[in-house]
């Protein structure tokens, strides 16, 4: 028999309440998160201890042969080693553009406003248009912007074929890439750079601190936390970029700019071994996270103020 | 009034700047604008010597242009509904409710945003074909939320964090629901972040290549930067119609920003400083 106290539903009490909501806001998030990025990994796992070439064939399971091919591949370690140049190298020209824009664009001048918006604009245009536009610029052929003046100038006779050699071929996709990704950087900079309070500065300046010993005992400390999220989510970015790559080289001349996300791509969807470029991504993805556990230890700031 | 301080060396790096980021831009612009001859000229004059827009009219009719142009714009509106959606609701719940794990799921959640595609698109191609979905632009719509939803909600932050508190505690004393505070006040409040997701969702999904390039198969299926990727890869490149196709595909993209550029940028960045 309910008594008419059974029959109540069970009373949550305010906190429990607020956090089964809070569950509830985030599920379909979290539910698309899962079902297009854990469960392909998991797959992933799966297909990697296979032998399937063209998907949709059916194989056979051979153990961790994949893996083993894969690490003793010298190819794959090469592709390693160049995603590491490219992350450095991107890094470091970033970082000096970003800086610069950021730092001159702190000040106020006459349109200030519209050039802290607008600096964002390599970033959103599509990737396709960057590559036409420095494939054009960087055109030999005629039609060129940089060859011309370069020639002008008196630097070149007859023009620099800058996909040419695989070392001016990846310095140029370095570039390219920076010029597209350093006005994220610079945004996220500028904000952290205008919330430091100006006081600290106006202070330094009466007790007689150079502009650069400003810049070295305020400015970075307080930057800390920014540059800690911007290193971590910018090493990752960079490390992930795929179509700047592939659309201007393809990884050539002769796998020069092959980094490891154009060699996945390749393995899987021009040499048709699906199982090998699995095995490649869960490798790949177990780096990345040892990396960022390391870059978490290391570089993670102490409760700054 | 605002006092201009600025020094030399302020002034010399944003002009840099300005024709580092800018100049690119102008020459494709101004090429897409060129007679044939004039475009790949050696030496091309800064000013077009006479304007023509043979390009664009043979983008238009003699191209698949249109019908990327269709595609992309599908995707990219059915990436943004459900991006805004998800997000604005992932965003209420982790800012604004408390529940035990939430500073690790969140955390988890932005890690979404940097987790490399690569890693992904081989086993996405294979999920697709078991779900039949290969060569459908659904599949493009359901990726391309994975990558916009995160940032939003990150970027959702910054504007929640306006709304007092007060004001939802005033709504639920009256009866409202956690979901009617949403929608009723919390949204409405914030309608330019709101209108800032929108747009992160619609440039992420306009900008999408990778994945475009493996999960769809058919030409007319195809979206605006495979399709233009399509041209480069000729053998003969038209560098005409391709600086015409690229102004065309930016277009929107800068008519966007425009709008809306301000609350955008700040979004950005308010989870990055706290």
């Amino acid at each position: 028999m309910a008594t008419p106290t059974d029959r109540q539903p069970p009373r949550l009490d305010r906190r429990q309440r607020e956090a089964l909501l809070g569950f509830l806001f985030i599920t379909p998030l979290l539910l698309w998160l899962v079902a297009t990025i854990v469960w392909p990994l998991i797959a992933s796992i799966h297909l990697s201890l296979q032998d399937v070439r063209i998907i949709g064939t059916t194989s056979e399971f051979i153990g961790l042969d994949n893996y083993g091919r894969v690490l003793g591949d010298d190819r794959f370690w090469g592709a390693v080693g160049r995603s590491g140049i490219w992350i450095v190298g991107n890094a470091i020209l970033q970082t000096l553009l970003a800086f610069s824009a950021a730092l001159a664009l702190k000040r106020r001048f006459p349109g200030v406003r519209v050039a802290r918006t607008w600096i964002i604009l390599s970033w959103i245009v599509p990737t396709v248009v960057a590559v036409v536009i420095w494939r054009f610029l960087l055109n030999a052929s005629g039609g060129g912007l940089i060859n011309p003046l370069l020639i002008t100038l008196g630097l070149t006779e007859s023009g620099v074929g800058f996909f040419g050699s695989g070392e001016t071929a990846f310095a140029t996709l370095v570039v390219i890439n920076s010029w597209r990704w350093f006005p994220f950087i610079t945004v996220i900079l500028l904000a952290a750079l205008l919330r430091v309070p100006s006081d600290l500065y106006e202070a330094a300046s009466i007790d007689g601190a150079s502009a650069a010993a400003q810049f070295r005992y305020i400015t970075l400390p307080l930057l800390q936390p920014t540059l800690f999220v911007v290193g971590l989510i910018g090493t990752l970015l960079s490390f992930n970029v795929f179509d700047v790559i592939w659309l201007l080289t393809a990884g050539g001349p002769s796998s020069d700019t092959t980094t490891v996300p154009v060699m996945i791509y390749e393995t899987a969807f021009k040499q048709f071994r699906l199982s090998q470029a699995a095995a490649m991504s869960v490798i790949t993805a177990g780096l990345l996270v040892a990396f960022a556990a390391f870059f978490v230890k290391v570089a993670k700031p102490k409760e700054a103020f | 009034m605002t006092r201009w301080r600025g020094s030399a060396a302020q002034v010399i790096v944003l002009g840099l700047l300005a024709i580092f980021v800018l100049l690119p831009f102008y020459w494709v612009v101004a090429g897409s604008f060129r007679t044939p001859e004039e475009v790949i000229a050696r030496a091309a004059p800064w000013f077009p010597r006479s304007l023509t827009l043979e390009h664009y009219g043979n983008l238009l009719r003699q191209s698949p242009f249109p019908t990327y142009l269709l595609n992309s714009l599908i995707v990219a509106f059915g990436t943004m509904a459900f991006t805004v959606v998800v997000s604005t609701l992932a965003a209420y719940g982790f800012y604004r409710l408390r529940f035990p794990g939430r500073e690790w799921l969140l955390n988890a959640t932005l890690l979404a945003y940097a987790f490399p595609g690569v890693l992904l698109i081989v086993p996405m191609y294979g999920m697709m074909s078991t779900l039949g979905l290969i060569d459908s632009l659904m599949s493009l719509i359901v990726i391309n939320v994975t990558f916009a939803a995160p940032f939003a909600v990150w970027m959702m932050k910054a504007f929640f964090q306006t709304i007092p508190l007060e004001l939802e505690e005033a709504a639920i004393l009256d009866g409202a629901s956690r979901f009617q505070v949403l929608t009723r006040i919390m949204l409405p409040l914030t309608a330019p972040g709101v209108a800032s997701i929108a747009i992160f969702a619609f440039v992420m999904s306009w900008t999408e290549y990778m994945f475009a390039s493996i999960l769809i198969l058919s030409d007319d299926q195809r979206t605006l930067p495979v399709g233009l990727a399509g041209i480069i890869g000729q053998y003969q490149i038209d560098w005409g119609l391709l600086l015409a196709g690229a102004t065309l595909i930016t277009l929107p993209v800068v008519i966007l920003f425009a709008m809306i550029g301000r609350y955008f940028v700040e979004g950005m960045t308010a989870g990055a400083v706290k």
